[in-house]
């Protein structure tokens, strides 16, 4: 998926995974509301893609390998 | 010879190391303090929504226990004897409800006492009351005050404004007199917002600085538990009692933390200003921070600092709305969530979906860079320093101007929560409304003594704290 993809369609595409979940659930206004918050998801992970990271990046969390003791 | 004070209400509005001494001196009762506090529990807590349950039995058995005990000659501390109140998203056992502020839980009780109020009994501190909250911390997605089965929080300044969340009734309650001080939790700015709204002191501690065991969890690497009180001194005083490794916490640290007290008068200190940190902000913010900043230099220095441009607030938010969603999983996809208070949280989260795992991933990779690049500015600096709040409290029936919404900008709070820095925020004026005003303190990580020791200096030249709704 590029980043140049149109948000629109990006949007309509997750609205449409929400909708399919959910869609029972929702009346036209909140569906409404709901695509404005999908929108703004959409926007943050843009941003977020946008920015370059290598593959040395790692996230930042901790993570260990577990065994019982002793 | 029995202690002769309290029972009056000469006790309110004094910060906890001054009823300590009265405690520890035996001019102070225990008992009549918890009792003198437990009546304004009940007599003034339904005016701010403040109190989901009184824990009266509890109490007057913990403040007899100190009372006993420091008769005994055996004092333990600067909270024994203290009442205080929880936000109502820490367990507590003996049948005290714990609803995480939201009405699919209102009647739903632990059998065990989170890590945090087990160390304040220990502390010998007394727990008069569990504290209303913003719905599940607000982390559905409110848009507006009225957000909790207990009705929007009020502020003791201003019955006709919000006293800011998600704990709500943690800051009310600290403002209103109703208790020395409260217990509230942050992901992103859950404990500066209420402290900030109502003219009292937040402390967000470092994470991993307190154990979140027995707290209902939002997200998992952004949940902190701190400290509101009167003052940024009262807040060392809880932080020592409540921080410190858990076994069933791994996320705590291996730290040891001692609060030494406000530290010499005349230090000097250099704080930071994020370039552009006012953009945005009220008039009336604005110009109490610029008055501000004229204290602090006399405190020390005031330079300018920039961050490299990154998405501060984008990181933080898919963190936030990525672990909240997957923490109330089962509540989302059951539906469950139709039956809480606010509106707009019976369905903003299911858009939750539409964050994928790599866009989540992404955030947590770049977190990793915010965590240097933050680290980057404040290491030459004791604190940055910013308006506690863009603005001053909503209305109650107004719409509520968020970051976590992505209705207004908040790098601080990005920055500070999403690389779990500690900051505090004490009160510097007020603005529109009659309304407080703040100004907040974020430090390096584990330097909470020094971000307390600047407040500490701003309140010593300064009066703001001093003052107190009238709540009679």
């Amino acid at each position: 998926m590029s980043d140049d993809e149109p948000v629109a369609a990006e949007v309509e595409t997750m609205l449409a995974l929400v909708r399919a979940r959910y869609g029972d659930r929702l009346d036209a206004s909140q569906l409404a509301a709901v695509r404005t918050s999908i929108e703004a998801i959409v926007q943050a992970s843009r941003a977020l893609r946008a920015v370059r990271l290598t593959n040395a990046d790692e996230p930042a969390q901790p993570f260990a390998a577990y065994r019982a003791e002793p | 010879m029995a202690p002769r004070v309290a029972g009056s209400e000469d006790v309110v509005f004094q910060p906890v190391r001054a009823l300590a001494e009265g405690v520890r001196t035996r001019r102070i009762s225990p008992v009549k303090l918890a009792e003198t506090f437990l009546d304004r529990l009940e007599r003034l807590g339904p005016r701010y929504n403040a109190v989901v349950t009184i824990t009266r039995d509890r109490a007057l058995e913990q403040a007899r226990r100190a009372e006993a005990e420091i008769s005994a000659g055996r004092y333990r501390g600067p909270l024994h004897g203290i009442p205080y109140g929880a936000k109502d998203l820490l367990a507590t056992s003996g049948g005290i409800p714990t609803t995480w502020g939201a009405a699919p839980f209102k009647d739903r009780v632990f059998d065990f006492d989170a890590t945090a109020i087990l160390r304040l009994e220990a502390a010998g501190a007394v727990l008069c009351a569990k504290l209303a909250m913003v719905e599940l911390a607000g982390g559905m997605g409110y848009r507006q005050p009225n957000a909790a089965f207990t009705g929007p929080g009020v502020n003791p300044w201003n019955r006709d404004a919000w006293s800011g969340g998600s704990s709500s009734g943690s800051g009310s309650a600290v403002a209103a007199g109703l208790v020395p001080f409260a217990i509230g939790s942050e992901t992103w700015g859950s404990i500066l917002s209420p402290a900030g709204h109502c003219g009292i002191a937040g402390l967000r501690p470092t994470y991993g600085r307190v154990s979140r065991h027995g707290a209902m969890a939002l997200c998992w690497t952004l949940d902190k538990l701190g400290p509101l009180a009167l003052t940024a001194d009262d807040c060392g005083l809880v932080l020592e009692a409540i921080a410190g490794r858990d076994p069933v916490d791994p996320t705590t640290v291996d730290r040891s933390y001692r609060y030494p007290g406000a530290g010499p008068a005349g230090r000097r200190f250099r704080f930071g200003v994020l370039r552009g940190v006012t953009d945005g902000c009220e008039p009336e913010v604005r110009d109490n921070f610029a008055r501000s900043l004229e204290v602090l230099k006399a405190l020390g220095t005031v330079d300018e600092v920039a961050l490299t441009d990154l998405p501060y607030d984008d990181i933080t938010r898919t963190i936030l709305f990525a672990e909240a969603a997957s923490a109330f999983e089962d509540l989302i996809e059951s539906g469950g969530i139709a039956a809480l208070t606010a509106p707009e949280d019976r369905y903003t989260a299911y858009a939750r979906d539409a964050i994928l795992a790599k866009d989540y991933l992404k955030a947590l990779r770049l977190r990793e860079v915010m965590m240097r690049e933050a680290d980057r500015v404040l290491a030459p600096l004791d604190a940055l320093v910013a308006p506690g709040r863009a603005t001053v409290a909503a209305m109650l029936g107004a719409e509520v101007r968020s970051a976590i919404r992505g209705t207004a900008r908040d790098v601080m709070g990005a920055v500070g929560n999403g690389a779990g820095l500690p900051g505090l925020t004490v009160p510097n004026g007020f603005g529109a409304r009659g309304l407080p005003t703040g100004l907040q303190f974020m430090g390096r990580a584990w330097e909470e003594n020094t971000v307390i020791a600047a407040a500490c200096a701003y309140q010593s030249v300064t009066d703001w704290h001093t003052q107190h709704p009238d709540v009679a």
